[in-house]
C-alpha cells in the first residue's frame, strides 16, 4: 500500500463516426492519497489539459483520411509525484471489428482493418492447431500469464523457449480510481522455439477480447476475425501452456490490447512473435 | 435549444480497502455531445458540504465492518461500498438524490456469489453468505424453483417484452423529466437514462416492475442468489431447498407467478424492482 502519493490526470476523448465528431469530452482531477484514504477532486491542472489538447490535434491529424470508421481518441497526460507521462489511443471500428492502434501506426492499422474486416471464413471450425497472426498471441498471453500473475496465481510450466515481459505497476484510469497493479505492457519472446507449420490450421488474425477468472483459472479469449471466423477459446491456463507447441520471428506489434479490471479501461501495448497452439477449441 | 445538463457530486466509496472520497461538478451539452468539468459550480447547498462527507464516511465505514465479519469464513473478492449526494440541472428543474451501492462478491471456489444492492442491508448478505458456506452438490432440471427478489431484479431487464411490466413513476430522469407510471411496451421509452455527466443519455424504460399474477408456491426451491450475471434468459444461481444448497443453471424463459409483496429496488440496468417469482 502506498503511505502517500499525488496524482493528477487531463484527458480528452472524441467519438469520430464516418468523419463528423460524434462525442468529446474532456476530464482532469488530481488524488492525494494518504495510506488507505484518497482525496480526490476534478482540480484542473493546465499543462496537463494543454499536452492532452496538442496530442489530440496530432490524433485527428492522423486519422483525416481515415473517413468510414467508427474512430474514438483518447489523450492522456498524468503527472505521479511529479513524474510526468502521457500517452494517446486511437480505437478504430469497421463492421463490428476493431484495432486500437497510435497515431505513428493508425494508417497502417486501418489498412489491416480494412482487409481484415472484409475476409471471410475460408474454412469450418475444427479441432485444429491455431497459428496466432499479427501478434496476437499477446492477447492470449496478457490474460494467461498477465492476469494471473496480477492475481498472484499459481505457477504453471510454460515452454522453456518462451519468455514474457509484462512488469506490473500501479495504473488508474481516472482520478476517481484505486490504483491497481496493472500490466505496463507485454511482450513476448522466442529464444530456439521449434516451428512446424501445420497443414491444416485455424490462422487467428484479431482478438475481439479475453478474461482470465483466478477462481476457476480459466482463460477465455473471443477470437474476431480468423480463418474459421469467429470463435471462443475457454480453457484452464495449464492447458493453454501445454498447448503452446511452437513460434518464429520477432515479437510483433498487436494492434489493440485495452484492459479492463476493476471497470477502469487501460492500454496494455503487447507484443508477441507467430505463435502455433495445439486445438484449443 | 441545446440542452446543458449540470451535475454536482459528493461521493465516499470503499473499494477493496481502500476509501476514496470523490468530489466532482461537470456539464454536457446534448448536440455534438460534449461533457467537461464544470467552470462554474451549480448551485449546490455548499454550506453543508463538509456536513455531507461527515455524515457519508461513518456510514460506509460501519457498513464495510459489518459485511466483513459477517460474510466470515468465506472470501471477498471484490467488495465496493458507496454512499454519495447528487445535485443535477437540467432545463430549468434542478434536482437532489442520495444513493448506496454494495456489490459484493463472495468465493467459495469454484462458486462465486454476485450481489448488488441499493441499500446497506446486511440481512441479505448474511443469508447468502451462510448458504454459500455450505453450498453442496449442482442440481439439474429444476422444474419448479422461485426466484428471490434479488434475482429477479436481475432478470427483468431480459423480460421486456416477454413479461407484463411496468415502468414505476416518480422522480426524475437525466433529462429532468417526470418519470410516469407506464406499461413497458416495445414503443421507444418516454424518458432518458443518464448515470453521468460524461455519458451521453439514452432512451431507457426506468425503474422496471413486473405486474403481479398467479401464485407463488412456498414450498419449491427458492434461487437465492447469482453466481453469474445474467446471461439472457439463463441464470446461474445459488439455490436453497429445504436444508440442502446447491449450484444450478435454469431457464428464466417462462414466469408461472409474481408475488404482490412489495417489491424493492436494485441497480440493474436503468432501475428494476425485484420481487418473488416463480418459474
Amino acid at each position: 500500500m502506498i503511505a502517500s502519493s499525488t496524482f493528477a490526470i487531463a484527458s480528452r476523448d472524441e467519438l469520430w463516426l464516418h468523419g463528423a465528431l460524434s462525442e468529446s469530452r474532456l476530464m482532469h482531477g488530481e488524488a492525494r492519497q494518504r495510506g488507505r484514504t484518497i482525496d480526490a477532486t476534478d482540480a484542473r491542472d493546465e499543462d496537463l489539459v494543454r499536452a492532452c489538447e496538442d496530442a489530440i490535434d496530432n490524433a485527428r491529424s492522423a486519422i483525416a483520411a481515415l473517413g468510414d470508421a467508427r474512430i474514438r481518441l483518447v489523450a492522456r497526460a498524468m503527472r505521479e509525484d511529479g513524474v510526468e507521462s502521457a500517452e494517446t489511443t486511437i480505437t478504430i471500428s469497421i463492421g463490428g471489428v476493431s484495432v486500437v492502434t497510435t497515431p505513428a501506426n493508425a494508417v497502417a492499422d486501418y489498412s489491416l482493418l480494412r482487409s481484415l474486416a472484409g475476409s471471410t471464413p475460408t474454412m469450418s471450425l475444427g479441432s485444429l492447431p491455431i497459428v496466432w497472426q499479427n501478434g496476437s498471441a499477446a492477447v492470449l498471453l496478457h490474460e494467461a500469464i498477465g492476469h494471473a500473475h496480477e492475481h498472484d496465481a499459481a505457477p504453471v510450466p510454460w515452454p522453456t523457449w518462451l519468455s514474457v515481459d509484462a512488469p506490473l505497476v500501479t495504473r488508474r484510469e481516472t482520478f476517481r480510481d484505486v490504483p491497481l497493479p496493472r500490466m505496463k505492457h507485454l511482450i513476448a519472446t522466442q529464444t530456439g522455439a521449434p516451428f512446424v507449420l501445420p497443414k491444416e490450421r485455424i490462422e487467428v488474425q484479431l482478438i475481439a477480447g479475453g478474461a482470465y477468472d483466478p477462481v476457476t483459472d480459466i482463460v477465455t479469449i473471443h477470437v474476431a476475425v480468423s480463418s474459421a471466423g469467429p470463435f471462443t477459446i475457454r480453457r484452464k491456463r495449464a492447458e493453454i501452456a501445454a498447448a503452446l507447441s511452437g513460434a518464429v520471428g520477432e515479437p510483433i506489434r498487436y494492434p489493440g490490447v485495452i484492459c479492463s479490471r476493476e471497470g477502469q479501461e487501460i492500454y496494455v501495448a503487447s507484443h508477441a512473435p507467430v505463435m502455433i497452439t495445439d486445438a484449443l477449441t | 435549444m441545446i440542452e446543458t445538463y449540470r451535475k454536482w457530486g459528493r461521493v465516499v466509496r470503499y473499494e477493496n480497502g481502500v476509501t476514496i472520497r470523490v468530489e466532482e461538478a461537470g456539464e454536457a451539452r446534448d448536440d455534438v455531445f460534449s461533457a467537461r468539468p464544470a467552470q462554474t459550480r451549480v448551485s449546490v447547498p455548499h454550506t453543508s458540504e463538509d456536513s455531507i462527507l461527515s455524515k457519508l464516511v461513518p456510514k460506509v465505514d460501519a457498513y464495510v465492518a459489518q459485511t466483513l465479519l459477517s460474510v466470515r469464513p468465506l472470501v471477498v473478492e471484490r467488495l465496493i461500498v458507496s454512499s454519495g449526494i447528487a445535485h443535477h440541472e437540467a432545463n430549468g428543474v434542478s434536482w437532489t438524490e442520495e444513493s448506496q451501492r454494495v456489490h459484493l462478491s463472495l468465493i467459495k471456489p469454484p462458486l462465486r456469489v454476485l450481489i448488488d444492492l441499493a441499500s446497506f442491508d446486511i440481512a441479505i448478505i448474511e443469508t447468502i453468505a451462510a448458504a454459500l458456506a455450505r453450498v453442496g452438490k449442482e442440481r439439474e432440471a429444476l422444474s419448479r424453483i422461485r426466484l428471490a427478489p434479488n434475482v429477479s431484479a436481475a432478470l427483468l431487464p431480459s423480460l421486456i417484452g416477454e413479461l407484463a411490466m411496468e415502468q414505476a413513476g416518480g422522480g426524475l430522469d437525466g433529462k429532468g423529466q417526470p418519470i410516469a407510471t407506464r406499461a413497458v411496451t416495445s414503443d421507444p421509452p418516454p424518458n432518458w437514462y443518464r448515470p453521468g455527466y460524461a455519458v451521453r443519455p439514452v432512451r431507457a424504460w426506468l425503474n422496471l416492475r413486473a405486474l403481479p399474477f398467479g401464485s407463488i408456491d412456498a414450498s419449491a426451491p427458492l434461487a437465492l442468489a447469482l453466481l453469474a450475471p445474467v446471461d439472457g434468459t439463463t441464470l446461474r444461481v445459488l439455490c436453497i431447498d429445504g436444508d440442502d444448497v446447491f449450484p444450478a443453471t435454469v431457464d428464466a424463459t417462462r414466469i408461472a407467478a409474481v408475488s404482490r409483496d412489495k417489491p424493492t429496488w436494485y441497480p440493474y440496468a436503468a432501475g428494476s424492482f425485484g420481487a418473488e417469482m416463480m418459474l
